[in-house]
């Protein structure tokens, strides 16, 4: 029985990996090296994944630099400190500058694994993909706690900083610290 | 070409399972992202009786951008143009990857039904609808008859 339920859980982890490959196609993906990509999901193994407590240790400052200060390094090559005087800015700059604070911006919204315990269908499957969650994989929390796939959702948060299924705006308080740094 | 995501496969399968009452949308055999819709008129509305051919595109970036849907057949409604685009919040600022053709064409449906000539497209009809709205809504009665009922 368990053999069967583990080769069920591969074929869909493979199916997973195939998506986030097309997903980068579409040139808003955030370019994470390999490396980084298991840095994430250490780092949120040690988050409770259930309920509240997600949303209250990922706002709770992190002393020892988790893996969201390592994202800040990467984003460095597209996003010049205030200290820094740039030459005059080009349109593509400063939509790259967007892009790229907006990245930073999305990266402070919580990460966690799906525990599977998950009753209605609707919630079992990823609205943005469809594909069902598999147990451990790595979702992203919004404020209303609705969950995604990591790279399904931040597709959409690059467009729209909205929870595609309740349209509530992904926390205010953390856009405007943010935003206006 | 890419190969079809497997949102669009899914959704497809569940649209022939389980189809939406009054609501039909089969894939093109050359085009999976292209769909013939067809929706009927809802009853008590002056589009009733009426059978109405749309056609729907489902993008490169579907689902992070909305699906195109026009009407082909004809129709005398404030937010519908004489090309059959339709004027639908969803389907522009309030698109959200958690729609789906189905919840699309359930909008489009209900839009038969509710009439908004505050936000128009067709500006004739929607001024007709807002100071005469009987005959407006006589208008859309002929042009049902006339250009979605078959023979």
């Amino acid at each position: 029985m368990l053999k069967v339920i583990f080769t069920k859980r591969d074929v869909l982890l493979g199916a997973a990996g195939q998506l986030s490959r097309k997903c980068c196609r579409m040139g808003n993906c955030l370019k994470m090296s390999t490396s980084d990509d298991i840095s994430l999901l250490r780092g949120s193994e040690s988050m409770s994944v259930s309920g509240q407590d997600v949303n209250s240790e990922m706002f709770a400052s992190d002393p020892g630099g988790g893996p969201i200060f390592q994202h800040e390094s990467i984003q460095q090559v597209f996003y010049p400190t205030p200290s820094v005087s740039r030459p005059a800015s080009t349109e593509d700059e400063q939509v790259n500058i967007k892009k790229a604070k907006r990245m930073g911006l999305i990266q402070h919204l919580p990460v966690g694994t799906y525990d599977g315990s998950a009753k209605k269908t609707q919630e079992r499957e990823c609205d943005i993909c469809m594909v069902e969650f598999c147990v451990d994989e790595a979702v992203r929390y919004l404020p209303c706690m609705h969950i995604y796939h990591l790279h399904c959702i931040d597709d959409w948060l690059m467009r729209s900083l909205t929870c595609p299924r309740c349209l509530e705006p992904v926390d205010a308080a953390l856009l405007t610290s943010y935003e206006t740094t | 070409m890419s190969s079809l995501p497997r949102r669009i496969i899914k959704e497809t399968q569940r649209l022939m399972q389980e189809p939406v009452p009054g609501i039909n949308a089969i894939p093109d055999e050359n085009n999976a992202r292209y769909f013939h819709v067809i929706v009927t008129g809802p009853n008590d509305s002056p589009f009733e009786g009426g059978v109405f051919k749309l056609e729907l595109f489902l993008p490169e970036d579907y689902p992070m951008s909305a699906p195109k849907v026009r009407f082909i057949t004809k129709i005398y409604h404030p937010n519908i143009d004489r090309l059959g685009r339709i004027c639908l919040d969803v389907l522009k600022d309030k698109w959200s990857p958690a729609l789906q053709i189905r919840t699309i064409l359930l909008s489009i449906q209900a839009l038969l039904s509710a009439p908004n000539p505050d936000d128009p497209l067709a500006n004739d009809v929607a001024e007709l609808w807002k100071v005469n709205e009987a005959e407006a809504i006589r208008n859309a009665r002929e042009w049902t008859q006339k250009y979605a009922v078959e023979d």
